[in-house]
């Protein structure tokens, strides 16, 4: 059970959110165990993203493309166009609550090569403080996301709150091949690096290119008929 | 759709290079996506929602797929929240396949309101699309669409009627 379970209320700075990890330190810890063959989808707004970049040198290995609502998803699709690579997802729990349905999807396909890591502050934090405190996520009371990714099929899920329970996760995520939630109870804090100063189009350009290297494939088709002429085929069908 | 009119879409997917597909079955379409389910050339991963399934294209679009989402044209405004998130923010083409319900021809009181949204919100989305009610033209439509898809970056659409749908 959730241990916030009994705070409702939605504007006052619990004591609940005194508990769980610190964001910066366990992203980086995450960044330093990463398989260097590994993807991962990533946020491209926000401290989870800014944080990630910082930890991970803004290496192009990492789509910084999701926002909220459709990261979980975008990794499902990565994760089954390219079933021979570890695929690790790094979400945040606003938006895992946005699109409920993303864990539908993650149970149903339920990719072998993908982990999902979510930053699960109880808040939403990139919102900024009011008078009465942050504003409180669902999770921070009433919702358990591991255990609703449970319920929609996913074979292995977890609540971490301790760096010992994150080390014996990555170590589960990153030595076998089994579709994974680990829900990363996380205290909230701001930023402690500066914003990105990139832009989606210019994270997909960078994220394509890298694919592309690696797979040794062509992903971007952009002047396929001028390829065409000038190798004499006729580019009309 | 009429099965003539299935065959030929599914032709033209294969022959746009359309090698994964999600979406959610329709009364219309639902025998393509049996088709498509079947053909071993295409990855199909159906969704319940069509915003997560543009999400899932997207996703294998980046991974080096050539992707399709094919649904009702009700499901457009289920994925417009991430038509506009993903690629108004960051340029991935999807190729959308559209039944066009509530066109002129509807039979069904619940497929107006369809009707009327769709296209709008397509020119909002800048989604350039293609109304295809002759099955003759279905193949390449999808072809054009997929194309212009490529080189912009950006979702192409194919809203499906007419010939295609009702044998009147």
């Amino acid at each position: 059970m959730n241990d916030r379970a009994n705070d409702r209320n939605a504007t006052t700075p619990p004591s609940e959110l005194t508990d769980g990890l610190d964001r910066y330190d366990w992203l980086g810890r995450l960044a330093a165990r990463l398989p260097e063959d590994a993807l991962v989808m990533a946020t491209y707004i926000g401290a989870v993203s800014f944080e990630w970049a910082h930890h991970t040198g803004e290496h192009p290995r990492s789509a910084h493309l999701g926002q909220m609502g459709d990261v979980i998803g975008l990794a499902v699709g990565l994760a089954l166009a390219l079933p021979h690579r570890k695929v690790m997802c790094l979400d945040g729990d606003g938006s895992v609550l946005m699109e409920l349905g993303q864990l539908v999807a993650l149970g149903q396909h339920c990719p072998a090569n993908l982990v999902v890591f979510v930053v699960d502050n109880g808040c939403y934090e990139s919102i900024g403080w009011g008078p009465g405190g942050r504003r409180l996520s669902a999770t921070a009371s009433s919702t358990d996301l591991a255990a609703m990714a449970a319920a929609a099929g996913v074979p292995h899920t977890a609540n971490v709150t301790t760096f010992d329970e994150l080390d014996a996760e990555m170590e589960l995520a990153f030595t076998r091949n089994v579709c994974s939630f680990v829900n990363v109870r996380t205290l909230p804090g701001h930023a402690r690096v500066a914003p990105r100063q990139t832009d989606g189009f210019e994270d997909k350009y960078r994220f394509v290119r890298y694919v592309e290297q690696v797979e040794g494939t062509q992903i971007l088709h952009l002047a396929r008929q001028d390829r065409q002429l000038m190798k004499g085929q006729n580019p009309n069908h | 759709m009429l099965e003539h009119a299935a065959g030929e879409a599914l032709a033209g997917l294969k022959e746009a290079g359309i090698d994964f597909v999600s979406g959610l079955p329709d009364g219309w379409q639902r025998n393509l996506h049996e088709l498509v389910e079947a053909d071993p050339e295409i990855q199909y991963a159906p969704v319940c929602n069509e915003g997560v399934g543009f999400s899932i294209c997207a996703g294998a679009w980046l991974g080096g797929k050539k992707p399709a989402l094919i649904m009702e044209n009700s499901g457009l405004r289920v994925a417009s929240e991430y038509i506009a998130r993903i690629s108004l923010g960051t340029g991935v083409p999807v190729v959308l396949m559209l039944s066009y319900r509530g066109d002129v021809g509807e039979t069904e009181h619940w497929g107006i309101p369809h009707g009327i949204v769709v296209e709008p919100l397509l020119d909002a989305l800048r989604v350039p699309y293609l109304i295809v009610r002759d099955p003759a033209l279905l193949r390449r439509s999808i072809k054009r669409a997929q194309r212009i898809s490529e080189a912009q970056l950006h979702p192409a659409a194919i809203l499906i009627s007419g010939d295609c749908v009702w044998n009147d």
